[in-house]
């Protein structure tokens, strides 16, 4: 389940894209989840845990992908307890934080509205204890906090 | 600082090119459109200029600015474009918005986080896309493009109620002329405005009346409240001063120069946001004449019918309200 913290909080690394260059592990990017993520947000292939072809940039490194992807990879495999800001990734990125959220208990912090525009859509909202079940209720319960 | 600068700049593989025109402008939207591959080329041209392979072509220095000691590298740069890459905690920080308050540098701020604390206008938020003028070609050409429109006037004739901003002489301005047709609020500052809307926007189009030129740290949440589903219209003139001052009231050539490109008039050391400057420049020009200005109480000269028609003149994206 995904649960949302609006604000900062105990904890948090606010900035997970440098987090990610000191703390990723290469099997993390030869997993079938970070590639998929990586083909939808960067629009890039993962040739190897050390070479991504991207049609902008050309051959690059982990070091190099979007601050959103490195932020979901992080959610999906680092297992040190931390808290990452998702305010990191755009809203393209939405969909990949529920899908990680449906394999375990993921708990993020925001720092604006993201468009968890989907249905059916259950997010546990720490700031109040409440569970919304729409993005309207999403919406709702977090303009008190952003 | 003052004045607008087209910015170019480039690598073999990517080109960006935009002009900044204001003292703040946030970028933002979709992960991996290139806001940090920009910040990159800038930092690699702060180190090595054109040796880095990066070409910066920009009226003022570009130089990035990182978390560690940002209070003493910004104390040593004037008249410079600062750009600052999300990651960055302290740009929603009190401290860090009271020194953009009196910089004389303009700042590009990366960020998704609101940032309450910076008046800054909705028509300087942008996102990062590739240019289709240039598709096809080898080079990627990124441009930024306005993240934020204005009213759309097919919504206005179902709009039951307007929530002013304004709690002074705009709220009184707009509560006369639309009373006959709607019952006017003033939600009395704009971050009361999200939660008014919440309160009143369910079940029947409100109108929204607000400076766009300090409103952008309230857009995002007022465009979530809108792809919610709350029935909500936007109108965002830069500010009630700046619509008198476009009316013709005031008919000077020196007003109408400055309104026609202000950017090269309000100086940021004194002026955060153009509703300020626009401000004191209405205060000042009506001195002493029938039409004197003050933002605490309406000119009751202001509604009578040649000057209030003037005024609702410039407001014709309200057309279908006003008629």
């Amino acid at each position: 389940m995904l649960h949302i913290h609006f604000g900062s909080m105990e904890g948090e690394i606010y900035d997970p894209a440098t987090y990610f260059l000191n703390q990723y592990d290469d099997e993390w990017i030869t997993s079938d989840l970070a590639k998929e993520m990586v083909r939808d947000v960067d629009r890039s292939e993962i040739i190897s845990s050390r070479v991504i072809d991207s049609p902008v940039l050309g051959p690059i490194t982990p070091r190099e992908l979007s601050g959103g992807v490195k932020t979901l990879i992080l959610m999906a495999f680092d297992d040190s307890g931390r808290i990452f800001n998702a305010s990191a990734c755009g809203d393209n990125c939405a969909k990949w934080i529920l899908e990680i959220a449906k394999t375990k208990d993921l708990t993020v912090t925001l720092h604006n509205i993201m468009k968890f525009n989907f249905s059916p859509l259950e997010i546990h909202i720490l700031n109040t204890g409440e569970t919304v079940h729409s993005f309207r209720e999403y919406v709702c319960t977090a303009i008190d906090y952003v | 600082m003052k004045g607008k600068y087209h910015i170019t700049i480039e690598n073999r593989r990517i080109r960006y090119e935009f002009t900044i025109r204001r003292n703040i402008t946030v970028i933002r939207g979709d992960s991996a459109s290139g806001k940090t591959q920009l910040l990159e080329m800038i930092r690699a041209f702060n180190r090595q200029n054109g040796d880095s392979g990066v070409t910066l072509q920009c009226g003022v220095p570009c130089i990035v600015l990182d978390s560690v000691r940002w209070e003493y590298t910004l104390a040593s740069l004037s008249q410079s474009i600062v750009f600052i890459d999300e990651g960055n905690p302290f740009v929603s920080s009190d401290e860090f918005a009271r020194t953009v308050r009196s910089s004389d540098n303009y700042f590009v701020i990366i960020t998704r986080d609101s940032l309450p604390n910076l008046p800054y206008s909705v028509d300087e938020i942008y996102g990062i896309r590739t240019s289709s003028k240039y598709a096809g070609l080898k080079k990627t050409y990124n441009e930024l493009y306005r993240l934020y429109g204005n009213v759309s006037s097919g919504q206005l004739p179902l709009v039951k109620m307007a929530v002013i901003e304004d709690s002074n002489a705009g709220f009184e301005f707009f509560d006369a002329v639309l009373q006959n047709r709607l019952p006017c609020v003033s939600a009395g500052g704009k971050s009361a405005i999200p939660a008014l809307l919440r309160k009143e926007a369910p079940d029947r189009m409100i109108l929204m009346i607000a400076d766009g030129a300090a409103f952008g740290a309230e857009m995002e949440n007022i465009e979530r409240l809108m792809e919610a589903g709350y029935k909500i219209a936007l109108y965002l003139p830069e500010s009630f001063e700046w619509t008198i001052l476009s009316s013709g009231l005031v008919d000077d050539t020196e007003t109408a120069e400055i309104l026609a490109h202000p950017e090269d008039f309000i100086e940021s050391t004194k002026y955060t946001s153009w509703e300020q400057f626009f401000t004191a420049l209405l205060i000042q020009k009506t001195d002493k004449t029938y039409l004197r200005y003050s933002k605490r109480k309406l000119n009751r000269v202001y509604l009578q019918e040649k000057e209030r028609n003037a005024i609702l003149d410039t407001m014709s994206a309200l057309g279908p309200l006003l008629e």
